[in-house]
């Protein structure tokens, strides 16, 4: 498909010559050629601009095309249609791909299979050597947040798909990976979650996290958000360059654009999740059980270790599968070691260890800086906020000016890429492939049946369906008594039971981004964990089938579906908060759910704003994350588009007024240049910037903006005042308006001259409002 | 229950901006809404506007009914056939507690919070209603309710005919706001006579 196909559905005579809305219908009623006459030179204006910014956002014309078309002429009723067609964005995947701060690219990213690293001694010791100080764990881990390359995965009808942003997650095996950070961090935040967290005891059984414990996350979160407001914003943006290259232009894209710090607490809200029973995203998937060349026995080394992680020490707890592939590593050390050596050990550990090997060569000398092939190695995004917020404390507490960043060397970096692409697309993906495939087959499919609801049918009633209904993986024998593989006492389904295979099944599908084999997998398990007054597991499972719901990219049909949404996302939110007292569940439910919805077209947004205002009803957020939702909700507002000749539907004057709530609530926290950023975006939408609306229209409204100004103004110290700002930024804000087409400010006047049965009370009206929009048109290119 | 009533004009300017309490059901008819959302009732006024002028296309009624919600005040519409607004924002107090009288900064927190016990969930709030079922017809506590609507039609009904009978006065013009106290003590008649 070319580019200018691509720009097809933002042609300026689509919203003439498509199916009629209501209002296209009844403006053609009464003033037909003056519509007409005052929106083509509008839409002449838009049109080059809408292009070339479709055409930025848009990725290069390789991407599946087709299913932008069939959405588009979908289904859906003409409203939606239309406003998807001036919007330029039919699917969301085509927009979300390759813009790192995209939300919905950050969730997909969040949701990545877990790899445990248990390396021998002698090859910690080795890496150590290299100045990485949390050993193998922490050298890979930075490297596994994105793979080289495309990983090609195939999903449950055998189709396939590339993916770019595939990446994994290393934690050291036997460590909760929310705080995997291990040695260099030790702080005491840590070393007190390392005493309550998951204690590695003989009874691996009782060894269930507390529920309060979940929480603990979001006070970290805080904290780190804390300190990123508090240095300087901008300026901290610009040095973190890769992430917050979008910072330095958000409001030229206003309707897609987020704030960085709501980018950054979006990723550390799903960067930390806790190993829980009820969800295995954090489950190892897969294990690297590393020896080093340095190692005497290296066989019985390997041995060793994994006997370890089967029985030993190192056994995950009970309530995860212990059916995790195990990947055996030999680190050769290129410095001083024999490659013909290692190269016939490696030649053994095959013969013994079948495919799932890998050879890699490392120096094992340190690298400074200033060596000629030195490579820095690339800072983590995924760090869990702990984690971050123990790095930002010693950081504050090193005096000195200490290079933060690692250096390795070039063939290092190198080896470990190689490494690691063909461990995720040789073994890993293909082994989660192949467990989905062989689960769907074993477990889920004899569900789907109707033989499968009779089964769970007699389940409930009868209490033997369980022992007859699990034959192929073998009910444990504990839980099958009560015909209820729910273990009340402990809290958790055992691994080995029918519904925690299945929520393996559906995790595993949702990591492969097979969200429509998921989905249906989450369905089967929601009225089951219902069923077993499972609560967490039955919010688990609502959160997930709404979220792989939104991730499907296919339009909803949003009449069915959205109820449905609604219904999840309520039972979720209710089941967590109320019935678990989870306030992260809640939050990383309706936070995902707003962010997903967001990008859905208007209907959605509406939705997305609904849903992040029941957030901010529940009370359970912290001030600055209350801050930040409420701009969300702006967010929301601001992105629903208008629709027809004059922009019907449009949500301008709620989008000010949450701006002006956000405004508020960053004075309180006393963010004020966050404060003013709110305070300008709500001067634009409401027009402040025109001669014959420099106020107001309320009283009190004009009273209470006043009463922030010089807030503000006091605050800052400086005599210019915040209007003279605005002004300067003012022109700004309306090129934005009408390249966005959303942002028109006189719309809604206009729409009275038109409106039908009413008399035009003020007929001159139209006439005045395209004055005024030439006008401003003209005060736009001083600006310019 | 407190209300904010106000008329808008065609260009989004207020003609005309009245509060008030419930008079039924012993009330005094005061408003009291918190001290510190007080002042953001014209900012939920005019951020309604923007449904209004999206629902009013999809209807023939002049009589909207609630068509916003904004934490946990209401705001019913009524349009006249000369584009003029009317907007009333209903507050309902939180049942058996007197208004709150001052409450942490953040103005909307504390509705926010008073709001949690009503609109948790749809679970809760069905079980809610059906507990205190007897109760929630009454026009001063339940906002959404078809006695409430009613009521509300009747005053709309009423202050759209002393609306007329203000602006025809030849001195007024098209979007001025009004100031005649007889208007404005009709307007509070009507208020107690059916709210």
């Amino acid at each position: 498909m070319t580019s200018s196909e691509d720009a097809h559905p933002v042609k300026p005579s689509s919203p003439l010559t498509s199916s009629p809305s209501p209002v296209l219908s009844k403006a053609r009623r009464s003033t037909n050629s003056e519509a007409i006459r005052d929106h083509l030179p509008h839409l002449g204006n838009e049109s080059p601009l809408v292009q070339s910014l479709t055409s930025t956002l848009l990725p290069p014309p390789i991407t599946p095309a087709p299913r932008s078309v069939t959405s588009a002429n979908g289904s859906r009723p003409s409203l939606y249609k239309q406003i998807d067609s001036r919007s330029g964005i039919p699917s969301p995947s085509l927009v979300s791909e390759g813009r790192p701060d995209e939300p919905r690219s950050t969730i997909l990213r969040a949701f990545v299979p877990h790899v445990a690293v248990y390396a021998s001694s002698d090859t910690e010791d080795l890496i150590r050597g290299k100045g990485v100080e949390g050993g193998l764990q922490e050298l890979l881990r930075c490297f596994g947040e994105r793979i080289q390359g495309k990983v090609v995965i195939r999903d449950s009808v055998g189709a396939s798909r590339g993916w770019e942003d595939f990446g994994i997650r290393f934690f050291n095996l036997g460590d909760d990976p929310t705080h995997s950070g291990t040695g260099t961090l030790a702080h005491a935040v840590q070393a007190d979650r390392q005493a309550n967290g998951v204690p590695r005891d003989t009874d691996h059984i009782s060894s269930l996290p507390t529920p309060g414990k979940s929480d603990r996350p979001m006070m970290d979160l805080d904290q780190v958000i804390d300190h990123y407001l508090s240095s300087d914003a901008p300026v901290q943006a610009d040095q973190r360059e890769a992430d917050y290259v979008s910072f330095k232009t958000p409001r030229q894209e206003s309707s897609t654009s987020t704030s960085p710090f709501f980018a950054i607490y979006l990723r550390k809200l799903l960067s930390g999740m806790p190993m829980v029973a009820h969800e295995t995203f954090s489950h190892p998937v897969a294990c690297v059980i590393a020896i080093s060349s340095h190692s005497p026995a290296p066989i019985e080394a390997l041995r060793q270790l994994y006997s370890n992680t089967s029985q030993g020490d190192r056994r995950v707890p009970g309530w995860v599968s212990n059916e995790y592939l195990r990947y055996y590593v030999l680190v050769h050390d290129e410095d001083t070691d024999d490659i013909t050596k290692s190269t016939s050990l490696f030649e053994q550990m095959k013969r013994h260890f079948g495919l799932h090997c890998h050879l890699l060569r490392l120096r094992s000398s340190q690298c400074i800086p200033t060596d000629d092939e030195s490579f820095r190695v690339p800072s983590c995004d995924w760090l869990s906020a702990s984690e971050e917020f123990s790095d930002i404390l010693k950081k504050e507490d090193a005096e000195d000016i200490e290079d933060p960043n690692k250096f390795v060397f070039e063939s290092d970096a190198a080896a470990i890429r190689t490494f690691l692409r063909e461990m995720v697309t040789q073994s890993i993906v293909p082994f989660m492939e192949n467990r989905v495939a062989v689960w769907n087959d074993q477990v889920a499919s004899r569900r789907r049946g109707i033989s499968g609801r009779f089964m769970s049918l007699s389940k409930r009633w009868t209490g033997f369906g369980s022992a007859r209904g699990s034959p192929s993986i073998g009910a444990s024998g504990s839980a099958s008594l009560s015909g209820n593989n729910y273990d009340p006492v402990h809290g958790y389904y055992p691994p080995e039971t029918p519904e925690a295979t299945m929520r393996r099944l559906a995790d595993y599908a949702f990591m492969l981004r097979d969200w429509k084999l998921s989905q249906s997998t989450y369905e089967l398990l929601k009225s089951d964990f219902g069923n077993d007054k499972a609560w967490r597991y039955h919010a688990g499972a609502n959160e997930m089938s709404a979220i792989s719901m939104l991730l499907i990219p296919q339009a909803l049909s949003f009449r069915n579906q959205s109820e449905a949404l609604d219904q999840m996302l309520d039972t979720a939110s209710y089941s967590y908060l109320s019935r678990c007292s989870s306030a992260y569940g809640t939050v990383r439910c309706l936070i995902m759910a707003v962010e997903l919805l967001r990008t859905r077209g208007a209907a959605a947004a509406e939705e997305a704003a609904k849903w992040a205002m029941r957030l901010l009803e529940f009370a359970i957020l912290s001030p600055i994350a209350e801050a930040l939702v409420v701009e969300r909700v702006a967010e929301c507002y601001k992105s629903r588009l208008g629709a027809g000749t004059h922009e019907w539907g449009l949500r301008r004057r709620k989008a000010a007024l949450w701006c002006v709530l956000a405004s508020d609530a960053w004075l309180r926290l006393e963010r004020d240049s966050q404060a003013k950023l709110r305070l300008q975006d709500a001067s634009a939408l409401y027009g402040r910037f025109e001669k014959y609306s420099r106020t107001l229209p309320f009283a009190e409204m004009q009273n209470f903006w006043e009463k922030l100004e010089s807030v503000l103004r006091s605050r800052s110290g400086d005599s210019g005042a915040v209007g003279d700002e605005m002004t300067e930024k003012l022109g700004h804000g309306l090129l934005v308006g009408e390249k966005d087409g959303q942002i028109g400010v006189l719309d809604h006047h206009q729409s009275w001259a038109t409106r039908p049965g009413h008399g035009p009370a003020e007929g001159g009206l139209s006439s005045t409002a395209s004055r005024t929009y030439g006008f401003s048109s003209a005060k736009d290119e001083d600006f310019e | 229950m407190s209300y904010y009533f106000c008329i808008i004009g065609s260009k989004d300017n207020p003609l005309f901006e009245y509060e008030f309490g419930t008079s039924k059901q012993g009330g005094d008819g005061v408003a009291r809404f918190p001290a510190e959302a007080r002042h953001m009732n014209p900012f939920i006024v005019h951020s309604s506007l923007d449904i209004v002028d999206e629902v009013q296309w999809l209807n023939n009624q002049m009589y909207l009914k609630v068509i916003d919600k904004f934490s946990t005040s209401h705001i019913s519409c009524f349009l006249t056939p000369t584009s003029v607004k009317f907007l009333l924002l209903h507050l309902p107090h939180p049942p058996n507690t007197p208004p709150p009288a001052n409450s942490t900064t953040f103005p909307f927190t504390s509705s926010f919070a008073t709001s949690t016990n009503t609109s948790t969930s749809s679970l809760s709030r069905s079980a809610l209603s059906s507990s205190s079922s007897s109760t929630s017809t009454s026009i001063a506590t339940n906002p959404t309710s078809p006695q409430t609507e009613e009521a509300i039609r009747q005053f709309f009904t009423e202050v759209w005919e002393l609306w007329i009978k203000a602006t025809m006065n030849p001195f007024y013009h098209v979007d001025d706001p009004v100031k005649s106290p007889v208007f404005r003590t009709r307007v509070a008649a009507a208020g107690r006579k059916y709210l």
